[in-house]
This record gives structure tokens, C-alpha cells and sequence, in this order.
């Protein structure tokens, strides 16, 4: 058998989608194709030939070829106000009477429709993650999709060749994001008896289960559903038991090495507004919307204080200025807390990457982010806003090739060659 | 890759400096002498020269784009074939610019007014030009420069610079959202009730952008109620690789008489089909011949560019401008206008509802059963049409067939 081609040859220089500096060295020897000297299908050839080994070389050439349309989306900027000031009779105003005399008009740059060949490519799952800079190469953005590390709207995509449809939300495992931009981890002592505690630790828990993977302890739902609205007394427990959580975190340092009381205060909160029935997860996910709706039932469930099912009710407001100052200093310190905990970028022996991360070597020769994406990187979530258009002077599509390369291999695409 | 021309102005030139390098992996190559044929002497020449040449470019031209420039994008086309940053004076020294306080703008920032087109000559076209936007956050820069007069720092980028691919004129790389300008935006729509259309126009950012970030940045903040780790190393990385889009914050009296900067043309129209041929149509000269007239001729339900764009409420507003419309005049017509807007939307929204507790839902342990009416006559004549519902006698499913795709093509969000 043919033995199979290097991917990144020196002997054939092709450039990849991706960040390596075989790529960069490819992308540096790029030259304008010789149309001089050869025929026109030999042109279209090596055109075709070398877009393609760029522009989804992991699909099949049947595919794609199902996959080409040779219209190309394009849109032009308008000018409101030009269009608020005329309607358009301007342009044919004194047409053969002598009055078109004027200075030659400024002619617009041209639309490079062409180099858009591929622009269907973009669409797919594996390129967008790779768009998006979450993955550092084509492949490995393909291997997030199968690996089930990708989630389209919620929902986990397993499938790199879904199309993305304008509006739909992607979003990558930070970890995994990390690791495929990160520096590479180098092999030390550390790492390597880190692995192996590992191993045996796992190998001892087997052990002890008789042969099978120990079960996680599922995670107990905190949420009392209770009727409409809690009573009073009810409300007086939690209040108690939240302040003294919340004393407990304002004693706490933010970069807190146990972040217990953090979590236990979390934990309350929730249980709070989980008291009141009506209130949807959905409605109250910031911290900002929780504090308010606290606020705001807590305070004002003593006003009105309900005098016919509970006469005995406290008639003193359940919140008082201080304690209202004081979780919202709580609230603050969580937020504060969470960007702390996210932000630290310490020595960790166990993560894939080298730490403390920092970004691959040559990466940054290769970052950029399309317009037709909206990049979120904290939370390693992207939206495909549309698809990606031409305008004048501008294709949307990222092609290292040259604008005769790119008309040529259009060319081979449309059926008549 | 083309050679770029370096300008006079440089006595010196900037002298790749040698980056500490963390990697261990050995960057030059060590003298291959296995030989080419198990009975010859000779070592095989061809790979080793290739191999020789590829590691000359990486650790001589290719040095510099290892690591990322402090404070600005680092991209192929900002250096000549030698190596050489083009845009940096001869004071520059790569690594020798302390990295800015976190107040401080970037390079690719300005924190200078005249970034909102101003009365400049209109192109006859009625288009905004691509190239002025994005140069205007850039030029401010500039005129900071020769105020300053450090040649140590490096100047903006010009958009030659910004070419991830020299040798594709027709792509660059375009700014992003700065963190600021994401979370103003946010509180915009969120905190103060904007609408998106109008957050849109403030801001200089389409309205698909405008929603997008609100949705990212309200799962952000999601994500840090619940206490998830967020990528921040990451996200600082990356964005002080890319070209980004600064907030200019106008109710900040600092920034008195100051505009935002205009991320990216709000008033994009989309080439219609229809007018992608060329139409030959006879008018008579003493016709009136405007835009909508143009459309109906190329297809007779095209309307015309001022309904097509995506902000329409713009050109009407300048219209109403124009004809010498008192303030307080053309403030109740855009409340008319928007009174409208919003009960159209009510209604549609109703609707909506009503659809969905006209179905009758039984939940049950993992899946609820929705039952709705359907008719029999929906599968049309040949009954296969697509809003045909169940099984058919006679009609064979076609899912196992050649070319039949199983990958959804969509997901509800």
C-alpha cells in the first residue's frame, strides 16, 4: 500500500488549519500562482489542490463538492442619512442633457466574491470552534465535537459536521479550551508521581468495590419545596441561619484556601429563594437578580405581614439597614471570590497543560476572530451571529491564498471545467 | 509572502532580540548524518537542506512571532521577510516597553474623541466606507504619538499590519468587543431597559452582536453565581492578542464631548438575488425614477434599501429631521412609532402563548406528552408533504436512503 502522506511535509509545503509553526513556515513561503507559463486546467488544479488542503481537508471531496454553492452571500453598508436626503432619482438626474459632467465619482473597491468560495466550510461545527480560537487546529476542534465536549444551545453536539444555524450558541469545556490553547506540559518528576498516586489511588478504590468503579455519592437536591408562600416562622429560620452565613464569609478572606463558607452561603441563598414558589431559576441566575429578590420579599413580606393566617407574625421588618448592608457585602465578596478562584492561575501539577498557562508558541501569529462570530472567552462560549458575508473590499471567509488562487479554485468548483 | 518595503525612516533597525524561551524543545536542528542508502556514505542531502531551511526561518524571521507582542496583535503581515517589525522606530526594542497599568488603553485603543463619523464628504453610493471606521479608532492613536514622542513604543497598527495572511489583500484581522464595552452593553439592555435596535445604534454594534453579548454576558454572570471556574488566564490572553474595540463611556465627565467608537457598519444591506443580474430597463427622461421604482423592476416585491436595513427607524428619523420637524414633534412620532412596535410584538407574543395552552401537555417521569391537533388532509395529495404527520400505508420512510443526513439541523435554544 501507498504509504499515506506526511501532514505537514516540508517536501510539499501545504498549509494546515492550524497553529503550528509548520503552518507559519508554510504561510511565509506562499506565493502568487504561476499563471503564466501553465495551461488554464493546470492552474485550476493546483488551485482546487492547495485551497483544499487548507479549507476542510477532513472532508471528503464529494462532500464538499455537495456542499459548494456558487452564490455568495454579500452585503453593502448603507449610509442612513444619504438615504434619508435622497431617493435614489439622483443617479439618473440629467443623464444625456449634458448635466452628468462632474468629477470622475469615486468608484467603491471591489467585492472579492471569489475568495469566498468555501464560506459553506465555515458553517460547520469543527471550523467555528477553531474560528473561535477554543481548539488549535481543524482536527482537534473535530475531536472536541466527538469527545462530547461541545454543547450547541445547551445540548450536547457530537456531530463536528452540524451546521450552524445564524444565532446558535457554542460552547467548549474551559478546561479543554485551555489545554488546546495552553503551553504544552513538559514531562517532570512531579507530574509523573502525581500520575502514579493517581493510578493507585484509583487502582485501591476497585479494590475496595470488589472489581467495580465506586459509585458517586449523588448530589442531595437542597430545595424544601414548600406551598406558595413560606411562613413567617419558616422565613425567620433561614433569615437566622443565612446571617449567620453570611458573618461567616465576611470573616473569610476572598482567596480563602477552604472556600466552605462560601459554598455553605451559596447553599442558603438558594434555599432562600427557593422558599418562595412562584420564583423561576431562570428569573434569578445573577447574583445581582438574587440579591434584589431577597431584598425585596424579605422586606416588604413584613409590611403587608399577612395579620389573618399568622396574628402573631413579627411586626418588625425581617431586614433591618445593616443586615441588608451586610449581604450586600456578602453577595460582593462571593462575586469577588469566584473571579478570584477563576483568575488565579497557579502551579497545578494535575492540569493537562503547563502551568501556570499561558498561550501556545506561535499563537498568537494565528489569533484572530471573524466578524460573523460573538466571542464570550471567560465562559468559553461563542454565537454564530450569520453567515459570513463579502463586502466591498472585505471577504469575511479567513484564506491564507491569494485572490487568483481563490478565483481559480471557484472556478474548479463550478461544474463546466 | 510579498516582501514589504521598510519606510526610509529607520537609521537602525530593530534587532530581533532573544526571547527567553521556556520550551525546552531544541530549536535548531542538529547535523543529520544518516546516511541516504544503507551502502552509501553520503548523507541524504534533500531533506536536511529542506529541513535546514524551515528551522533558519524559524529561528531567524519566525523568532519574533513565538510569543506575543505585549499589548498588540503580532500577526505575519506586520513584519518584512527579514524579520523586521515595519510599523517600529529605530528606538524600539522588542520586550524593553513595560507592560501598561490595566487602566491604560492598548495600542489598538484610543480614549480620543472623533471615533462617530463627522461631517465628512458622503460617497455618492450612500455607503459608509469600511476602511474609515476601522481606521478611526486607530488614528487617535497617532496624534497621542507625536505628543508623546517615545520611540520606544511601538505605533498603531495600520491595517497592513493586521494581516494574519499577507498575501490575501482581501482579509484582515477586525476588532473585537473590549471587556468594558460587553458589560456596558449589557447593562444597557439589562439594567436600563434598551431596547436592542437602540443599544445598537449607541453603540455602534449590530443588533445580532448587541443580543449575542447580552446572552453570553448574562450566562457569564450565571456561571459566577453558581461558582463555576471561569477561563479568565485565557480570555486576558486572547484579548490582548486581538485587535479590540474600547468603551468610550459618555456619562463619564472625562470623556466630555466625546463619541463612541463605532465597532462595525450598523446598516448593512444584504445583496438580493434578484439584482445580481444586470437589467436593462427603457425610462423615460422626464420619469421620476427613485430606489423603489428600481426594485420593483428587478423583482416586484423587492422593497427598497431604506425598509431592507436593518435599522429603517434611522432613516426616518433623519427624514423627519429634515423636513423641519420641531423637537417635541418628532418626539411623539418615534413614541407613535414605538407604541406600535411594542403591541405588534405584545400580539405576537400572545399568540404564541395561546398556542401553547391550547396543547394539552401530561408530564410524566422524564418526558411530558404534548398533544396537538393535527389533520389528516396536511399530508397533502401526494402525501408527502412535509407537515403530513405519522406513517403512511404505501409510503416507505426514506432515512435509510443514500445521502439521507442523520446530523439534526437545528437545535432549539
Amino acid at each position: 500500500m501507498r504509504k499515506k502522506p506526511r501532514f505537514h511535509s516540508l517536501k510539499k509545503l501545504k498549509v494546515r488549519q492550524d497553529m503550528s509553526r509548520w503552518t507559519l513556515y508554510s504561510l511565509s513561503q506562499l506565493k502568487q500562482p504561476n499563471v503564466s507559463t501553465r495551461t488554464f486546467f493546470q492552474q485550476k488544479w493546483t488551485a482546487k489542490a492547495d485551497t483544499r488542503a487548507y479549507h476542510g481537508e477532513q472532508i471528503r471531496e464529494k462532500k464538499w463538492a455537495r456542499l459548494f454553492k456558487r452564490s455568495i452571500p454579500a452585503v453593502v453598508p448603507m449610509d442612513h442619512k444619504y438615504l434619508a436626503r435622497h431617493d435614489g432619482s439622483e443617479q439618473a438626474a440629467g443623464r444625456g442633457a449634458g448635466a452628468d459632467s462632474q468629477d470622475k465619482q469615486r468608484t467603491p473597491p471591489m467585492t472579492p466574491y471569489m475568495q469566498m468560495a468555501y464560506y459553506p466550510i465555515e458553517r460547520r461545527l469543527d471550523t467555528a470552534i477553531f474560528r473561535a480560537l477554543f481548539a488549535s487546529s481543524v482536527r482537534q476542534a473535530r475531536q472536541f465535537c466527538v469527545h462530547g465536549l461541545v454543547t450547541v444551545n445547551g445540548k450536547k453536539m457530537p456531530y463536528p459536521g452540524y451546521m450552524l444555524n445564524p444565532g446558535d450558541m457554542f460552547q467548549v469545556e474551559p478546561s479543554s479550551v485551555m489545554f488546546a490553547t495552553g503551553a504544552q506540559k513538559e514531562r517532570s518528576s512531579t507530574a509523573r508521581r502525581v500520575a502514579k498516586e493517581k493510578a493507585a489511588a484509583r487502582a485501591e478504590a476497585r479494590e475496595a468495590a470488589g472489581g467495580q468503579t465506586p459509585r458517586q455519592p449523588k448530589p442531595r437536591s437542597a430545595v424544601p419545596s414548600a406551598g406558595e408562600e413560606p411562613t413567617p416562622a419558616e422565613l425567620r429560620k433561614h433569615l437566622q441561619a443565612m446571617m449567620d452565613d453570611v458573618n461567616g464569609v465576611l470573616a473569610e478572606d476572598v482567596g480563602a484556601k477552604d472556600k466552605q463558607k462560601f459554598r455553605a452561603f451559596r447553599q442558603t441563598v438558594k434555599r432562600a429563594i427557593s422558599l418562595w414558589r412562584n420564583a423561576s431559576p431562570e428569573s434569578i441566575s445573577t447574583l445581582d437578580t438574587q440579591f434584589d429578590f431577597l431584598k425585596t420579599q424579605l422586606a416588604g413580606r413584613a409590611a403587608p405581614s399577612t395579620p389573618a393566617t399568622a396574628p402573631d407574625a413579627i411586626q418588625e421588618p425581617l431586614f433591618s439597614e445593616e443586615d441588608q448592608a451586610k449581604l450586600r457585602q456578602a453577595f460582593e465578596k462571593l462575586r469577588l471570590e469566584t473571579e478570584h478562584t477563576s483568575a488565579w492561575n497557579s502551579r497545578n501539577a494535575a492540569a493537562p497543560y503547563a502551568t501556570p498557562w499561558r498561550p501556545r508558541a506561535y499563537m498568537s501569529a494565528f489569533a484572530f476572530i471573524p466578524r460573523y462570530l460573538e466571542v464570550n472567552q471567560n465562559i468559553c462560549a461563542a454565537v454564530y451571529l450569520r453567515h459570513p458575508v463579502a463586502r466591498p473590499g472585505l471577504a469575511e471567509v479567513p484564506t491564507p491564498f491569494h485572490i487568483e488562487t481563490g478565483q481559480l479554485a471557484f472556478n474548479w468548483y463550478l461544474r463546466r471545467r | 509572502m510579498p516582501p514589504r518595503i521598510r519606510s526610509s525612516k529607520f537609521a537602525s533597525l530593530p534587532r530581533p532580540t532573544p526571547s527567553q524561551s521556556s520550551s525546552a524543545r531544541p530549536q535548531s536542528i542538529t547535523q543529520n548524518t544518516q546516511p541516504s542508502r544503507q551502502f552509501s556514505q553520503t548523507s541524504c542531502q534533500q531533506a536536511t537542506l529542506r529541513r535546514r531551511k524551515f528551522y533558519e526561518w524559524l529561528n531567524g524571521p519566525g523568532k519574533q512571532l513565538k510569543e506575543p507582542l505585549p499589548d498588540s496583535t503580532n500577526y505575519l503581515g506586520a513584519y518584512d521577510r527579514y524579520g523586521n517589525l515595519v510599523r517600529a522606530g529605530p528606538g524600539y526594542q522588542r520586550g524593553a516597553a513595560k507592560p501598561q497599568a490595566e487602566g491604560e488603553s492598548k495600542l489598538t485603543e484610543t480614549t480620543n474623541k472623533a471615533a462617530a463619523p463627522t461631517e465628512e464628504a458622503k460617497t455618492p453610493e450612500g455607503q459608509e466606507s469600511l476602511d474609515e471606521l476601522e481606521s478611526a479608532a486607530r488614528k487617535e492613536e497617532v496624534e497621542k504619538k507625536d505628543a508623546e514622542q517615545d520611540d520606544s513604543k511601538l505605533p498603531p497598527e495600520t491595517a497592513e499590519d493586521l494581516r494574519p495572511f499577507p498575501l490575501n489583500q482581501y482579509f484582515r484581522s477586525q476588532s473585537v468587543l473590549s471587556e468594558d464595552l460587553r458589560e456596558a452593553i449589557y447593562q444597557r439592555v439589562k439594567r436600563d431597559g434598551a431596547t436592542v435596535s437602540l443599544a445598537s445604534v449607541e453603540f455602534g454594534v449590530s443588533n445580532e452582536r448587541v443580543g449575542a453579548v447580552v446572552r453570553l454576558k448574562q450566562m457569564e454572570k450565571e456561571w459566577i453565581a453558581q461558582g463555576k471556574t471561569l477561563a479568565v488566564p485565557y480570555s486576558k490572553a486572547v484579548l490582548n492578542m486581538l485587535p479590540t474595540t474600547p468603551h468610550i463611556d459618555t456619562t463619564d465627565p472625562k470623556n466630555k464631548g466625546k463619541r463612541p467608537i463605532v465597532h462595525e457598519p450598523i446598516n448593512d444591506l444584504i445583496v438580493h438575488p434578484a439584482t445580481r443580474q444586470q437589467l436593462w430597463v427603457p425610462v423615460a427622461e422626464s420619469r421620476h425614477f427613485t430606489r423603489e421604482d428600481a426594485g420593483k423592476a428587478f423583482d416586484n416585491s423587492l422593497l427598497p434599501a431604506d425598509e431592507r436595513i436593518p435599522h429603517p427607524e434611522l432613516v426616518k428619523a433623519e427624514r423627519e429631521l429634515a423636513s423641519g420637524l420641531s423637537f417635541e414633534e418628532r418626539r411623539k412620532l418615534a413614541e407613535e412609532r414605538f407604541a406600535v412596535e411594542t403591541a405588534q410584538k405584545k400580539r405576537e407574543e400572545e399568540a404564541r402563548e395561546a398556542e401553547i395552552r391550547a396543547q394539552k401537555v401530561v408530564p410524566q417521569r422524564r418526558w411530558d406528552f404534548v398533544f396537538k391537533d393535527i389533520s389528516v388532509e396536511s399530508a397533502g395529495r401526494n402525501g408527502r408533504d412535509v407537515r403530513g404527520v405519522g406513517w403512511r400505508y404505501g409510503l416507505p420512510h426514506q432515512d435509510r436512503k443514500k445521502g439521507q443526513v442523520k446530523i439534526p439541523t437545528k437545535v432549539e435554544a
